[in-house]
């Protein structure tokens, strides 16, 4: 019989029809052509005639299809045909994530899994990058933030001369051989905005400085920023209700006016707008409110929170005391900012800046640097300029980052060998789409498909874990630090764009190795053969052991780096800071923000101290210019009396009573005694500062001091140092024409006292002056007899009696304050070791998932092998065995890139070697034994296998 | 020439009424309707495959037809089509249009010599 359906398939095939259409009608086509043909033969014709004849049916040219064209619809390319070519990318996509979806649905217990693993990973990594974000990644909110720039001065030596002072919103210091700095003096500020005309504004700021506020109904603290009359034009930031400060209100004669910002308008002032020509007290001087801030300026320097603005030269009037002589070319003092001007270059306005700061600094009545220092303008972008408290949370910030970053390739690794594990049971079905005709390449895609849709789910999941570690991770800040948490950390874009490229990165990751694997199978026995015997011939375990080692290496990573930091903070509490911080109460008072005076203050520190010592329960009492470990530092340059060169020490004032208090040990010579006291005190009356100043000592015996042993060691090494005289004014040529030497001496050494840590437990011990007498704001330390919090309303009580205008504030105990001070090394220290523990979980979910596989893998060996004789010690050995090798061998790596990488963490460490041998061998014990735990499991279900049951399994 | 174009016209019109009216009483396969339009039509209408498969088609997309496959013992299956409840309206009223039609024209015609054979 003629083919007919072939001469038909050929004309329709221009149709591209569905194969199952085609057929059908080529088929009821066929059959009339048939029919036909045999009619013609049975009418007598030959065959050929016969033929010729049925075919004319069909032969009419391309009629048949022309007819067929309107009716019928051409394929849907949906459907793609294993191994089709790219152009069926998204049909088959859709295909995939379909056929993914119903795959993973079958098996819920691994798809539960390896998600909540994805999602623990991609979580962590997610709170830790809203972290970064929030801290690192915002850009500054104001008007093209891109034109802003900061003024950095630069040079190889350069020395201010006068007062230089700053609040954190940038860096001092030395970089790179150079000495850096951001604060200006007024009238350098004042020739940047006149004679560099790349500028369209230049605007110059400092604070904020804790002012007292008075208004109706409210007294408080708060935080006020001075800026000058360009400040809000050159930022581009307006007014909400009101005004912003003018240049006008910049002026000393002008009358004082403030800007709120808007959180503290909203939060203080209800955000009533009436506020608005209301009067406000801030450090008894009246200021006009005129205006609000827009909502969105936050914050300029990161970090840094100002709830509002005042003009710079109302300053003065604050009394604060370090506000006076604003507008000296001896007071560096201010951040200056400056917005380009459209057409210029950020060189050019450098070069002019640069000339002017030089003719300045080099030709100043006395020089502050050489032409071969080369001082020089740096500008930079504000964004990046005005670090603030950025820099403090950046290291901590990539640590953690890092950490999980490893704990997502745990992740990664341990879903990898669920889906290796997986993949041999789907062997079969991969040979039979192979065999079908599937492309490997397909066959890829379809299994990245599932991968990526397990670690996008994972994301998600992710986002909800992150949220609340945020949450977590913020709360802790605010509360363990008194400023709070000063950034505000919302999801935004960036942070979900980071989730998806996560996800779905982390998915074609772990997918990979698997995906391939499974496309490298001998069709022919995985079609025969069943599940088990078909794995035990591929090397599938090599793989599997591969992936849990690397596992367990990097959790041993992760954990060696968390050891040292809880070990870095175990060193900082329980280091000896030389004096006892058990039961000691402290709190601040600042008499001056009344107008007390000098004297004054003295007197009443005295008599504050003697009530409190009456007061149940305290042992001692006394008070410092500043407490000690509390951040806080005053530091001078002195001259010794016969020694050539000025030198540095710390200084600490301190009221009577010191000693006994803190419980500091004296070494040589005497304490202070009341006479000490009375003296300073006297010469205090006289004019006669005993602090470090710029004006000659008086005919007045010199004031006694202590110094620390440091500074015996240090600069009085081969004397005794009782006796010894100090010139409190640093540098020696600066007055008298001296070289240091003969001139009266202020000082004179009684007493040498035990080392203290000052400012921080991390900075080492420097040499250090105590001088008998506290003239300005004070810190009270009270050395009570048992729990010191029980006496705080007391002690606010007995402050009221003397004064009760005067706050005391601040109330906290010494062990609380040095908490408070290594919240830092605190919270990274919580943060790596919540982290080190999840990597130990996923490795151990990774080792036991690797060998209950095995063992499921084995069953039949094992039956053999208990049926040939072996104990069920032997069968516990040979599993227990094949897991801790792993473990060891993992740890073993795990070591090795820890001594390569642990020196990053160098900085953050205090009193343990990067590379300490103790927490490696801990971490690697402890892996050991947590591996063994991992191991047991499978094991004991290994030595359970009944020999029967097991060779029938097949 | 003139009378091919003319031919193909006519049966354009009315093939649709007379494969309805063909699978009325029954339902028929392609080759059987085709076979009785020309042993009726006594050789003057045909229909190739190319034509009436089309058709068959789509009188079934409209819902007119209804088209099966039947399987009988010792034959190849074919695909019969009959007439739905849609198809046997349509065909009333193509039957009563195609009437009128023909009466108007024959009302015309008749009485004109050497009219044209249509």
């Amino acid at each position: 019989m003629p083919e007919w359906k072939q001469e038909i398939l050929r004309r329709l095939a221009p149709l591209k029809l569905t194969a199952a259409r085609e057929a059908e009608i080529a088929e009821e086509i066929a059959q009339h052509v048939e029919d036909r043909y045999q009619e013609l033969l049975s009418a007598g014709k030959s065959e050929e005639e016969a033929q010729r004849l049925a075919m004319q049916e069909i032969s009419a040219g391309d009629l048949l299809a022309r007819n067929l064209r309107p009716l019928e619809k051409p394929m849907p390319r949906a459907t793609v045909p294993m191994g089709g070519g790219r152009r069926e990318f998204w049909g088959g996509l859709a295909q995939d994530i379909r056929y993914g979806l119903r795959m993973l649905g079958k098996s819920p217990g691994f798809a539960a899994v390896a998600i909540l693993t994805l999602a623990l990973g991609i979580g962590a990594n997610t709170a830790i990058f809203s972290l970064i974000d929030g801290v690192m990644l915002r850009t500054m909110p104001v008007k093209d933030s891109s034109q802003i720039v900061m003024f950095r001065w630069q040079g190889h030596h350069f020395r201010v001369n006068g007062h230089y002072s700053s609040f954190g919103d940038c860096f001092n210091g030395d970089s790179h051989g150079d000495r850096v700095g951001c604060s200006f003096p007024i009238p350098l500020i004042q020739q940047f905005r006149s004679h560099v005309n790349a500028f369209s504004d230049v605007t110059a700021f400092a604070g904020p400085d804790g002012l007292k506020l008075r208004a109706k109904n409210l007294v408080g603290n708060v935080a006020g920023e001075i800026v000058d009359g360009n400040y809000f034009s050159t930022l581009g930031v307006n007014a909400i209700i009101g005004r912003t400060i003018v240049p006008s209100d910049d002026s000393l004669n002008a009358s004082p006016v403030a800007v709120l910002s808007y959180a503290f308008w909203q939060s203080v002032f209800g955000g009533r707008r009436d506020v608005l020509g209301q009067t406000i007290e801030l450090n008894d001087v009246p200021f006009t409110i005129v205006g609000v801030a827009e909502p969105s300026f936050t914050y300029l320097t990161p970090g840094k929170t100002q709830e509002l603005w005042l003009p710079m030269h109302i300053f003065p009037r604050l009394q604060v005391s370090w506000g006076q002589n604003i507008d000296t070319l001896g007071n560096w003092w201010l951040v200056v900012l400056g917005r380009m001007k459209p057409g210029f270059s950020v060189e050019q306005a450098q070069a002019a800046a640069t000339v002017i700061f030089r003719n300045v600094v080099l030709h100043a009545e006395s020089p502050m640097a050489k032409a071969a220092d080369n001082p020089r303008i740096v500008l930079l972008r504000a964004q990046d300029g005005l670090t603030g408290s950025r820099g403090s949370y950046a290291q901590q910030l990539y640590v953690l980052m890092i950490a999980v970053g490893l704990i997502l390739l745990i992740a990664c690794a341990n879903v990898a060998g669920l889906l290796l594990a997986r993949g041999t049971s789907r062997q079969r079905e991969m040979a039979v789409r192979l065999a079908l005709g599937a492309g490997r390449r397909r066959i890829w895609r379809q299994l990245l498909t599932e991968s990526v849709m397990l670690s996008v789910v994972g994301g998600l999941l992710g986002i909800l874990f992150a949220y609340w570690c945020v949450r977590v991770i913020v709360s802790f800040l605010a509360s363990t630090s008194s400023r709070g948490f000063p950034f505000t950390i919302t999801p935004d874009w960036r942070v979900l764009l980071f989730v998806l490229g996560a996800s779905v990165l982390t998915g074609i990751f772990f997918g990979l190795a698997p995906a391939f694997r499974s496309t490298r199978i001998d069709l022919t026995p995985s079609l025969k053969d069943t599940v088990a015997s078909a794995a035990g011939r591929t090397r599938r375990v090599n793989v599997g052991g591969l992936l849990v080692i690397a596992q367990v290496g990097l959790s041993v990573v992760v954990v060696i780096g968390a050891g040292l930091l809880v070990r870095t903070l175990e060193n900082l509490r329980n280091m000896n800071i030389g004096f006892d911080t058990r039961n000691l109460l402290l709190f601040d008072v600042d008499p001056t923000l009344l107008g007390y005076q000098q004297t004054q203050v003295q007197s009443l520190y005295r008599d504050l101290a003697d009530r409190i010592a009456a007061m149940p329960g305290v042992l001692s009492v006394s008070y410092s210019s500043e407490a000690l470990v509390s951040g806080s530092l005053w530091g001078s340059t002195v001259t010794l009396i016969g020694h050539p060169d000025s030198v540095y020490t710390d200084m600490l004032a301190v009221g009577p009573n010191f000693l006994q208090t803190m419980k500091i040990p004296l070494l040589q010579g005497r304490s202070f005694t009341p006479a000490d006291f009375a003296q300073t005190e006297q010469a205090n009356a006289t004019g006669t500062r005993v602090a470090p100043s710029d004006q000659p000592a008086t005919n007045v015996a010199p004031a006694p001091v202590l110094v620390n042993r440091e500074f015996a060691h240090e600069y009085l090494a081969n004397r005794n140092p009782i006796g010894a005289l100090i010139n409190p004014r640093g540098a020696s040529g600066t007055h008298g024409g001296g070289t240091g030497g003969t001139e009266a001496a202020d000082f004179q050494i009684v007493g040498v006292i035990g080392d203290t840590k000052y400012s921080d437990l991390r900075r080492t011990v420097h040499p250090e002056i105590c001088v008998p007498v506290v003239t300005g704001r004070g810190s009270f330390e009270v050395r009570t007899a048992a729990n010191p919090t029980a006496l705080i309303s007391l002690a606010r009580d007995t402050v009221k009696e003397v004064n009760a205008d005067l706050e005391a504030f601040d109330f906290r105990t010494q062990s609380e304050q040095i908490e408070e001070l290594l919240w830092q090394e605190r919270l990274v220290a919580l943060m790596s070791s919540v982290f080190g523990v999840l990597a130990l979980v996923l490795a151990c979910i990774g080792l036991y998932g690797l060998l209950a596989y095995e063992v499921s893998r084995r069953t039949r060996e094992i039956g053999i092998r208990m049926a040939l004789g072996a104990q069920r010690r032997n069968v516990l050995r040979l599993v227990v065995g094949q897991g801790i090798a792993l473990a060891i061998v993992g740890a073993a790596v795990g070591i090795g890139v820890a001594l390569g990488v642990t020196r990053y963490l160098k900085s953050m460490l205090y009193g343990i070697h990067a590379n300490d041998p103790a927490t490696m061998i801990g971490v690697a014990i402890l892996l050991v034994l947590v591996a063994l735990a991992a191991c047991y499991i499978p094991a004991r279900r290994a030595t359970r296998v009944d020999p029967m049951v097991a060779l029938r399994y097949e | 020439m003139e009378f091919a174009a003319s031919d193909r016209e006519w049966k354009k019109g009315s093939a649709e009424l007379l494969i309805l009216s063909l699978v009325e009483a029954r339902p028929r396969h392609g080759y059987e309707i085709s076979k009785l339009i020309e042993q009726k039509s006594e050789g003057k209408l045909s229909f190739h495959v190319a034509s009436l498969y089309p058709l068959l088609y789509r009188l079934e997309k409209r819902g007119w037809l209804r088209g099966r496959w039947v399987e009988k013992a010792g034959q190849r299956r074919r695909r019969y089509y009959r007439l739905t409840h849609k198809g046997r309206r349509v065909l009333a009223s193509q039957q009563q249009g195609w009437q009128q039609f023909v009466d108007a024209v024959s009302r015309i015609t008749s009485g004109v010599a050497g009219a044209e054979n249509a």
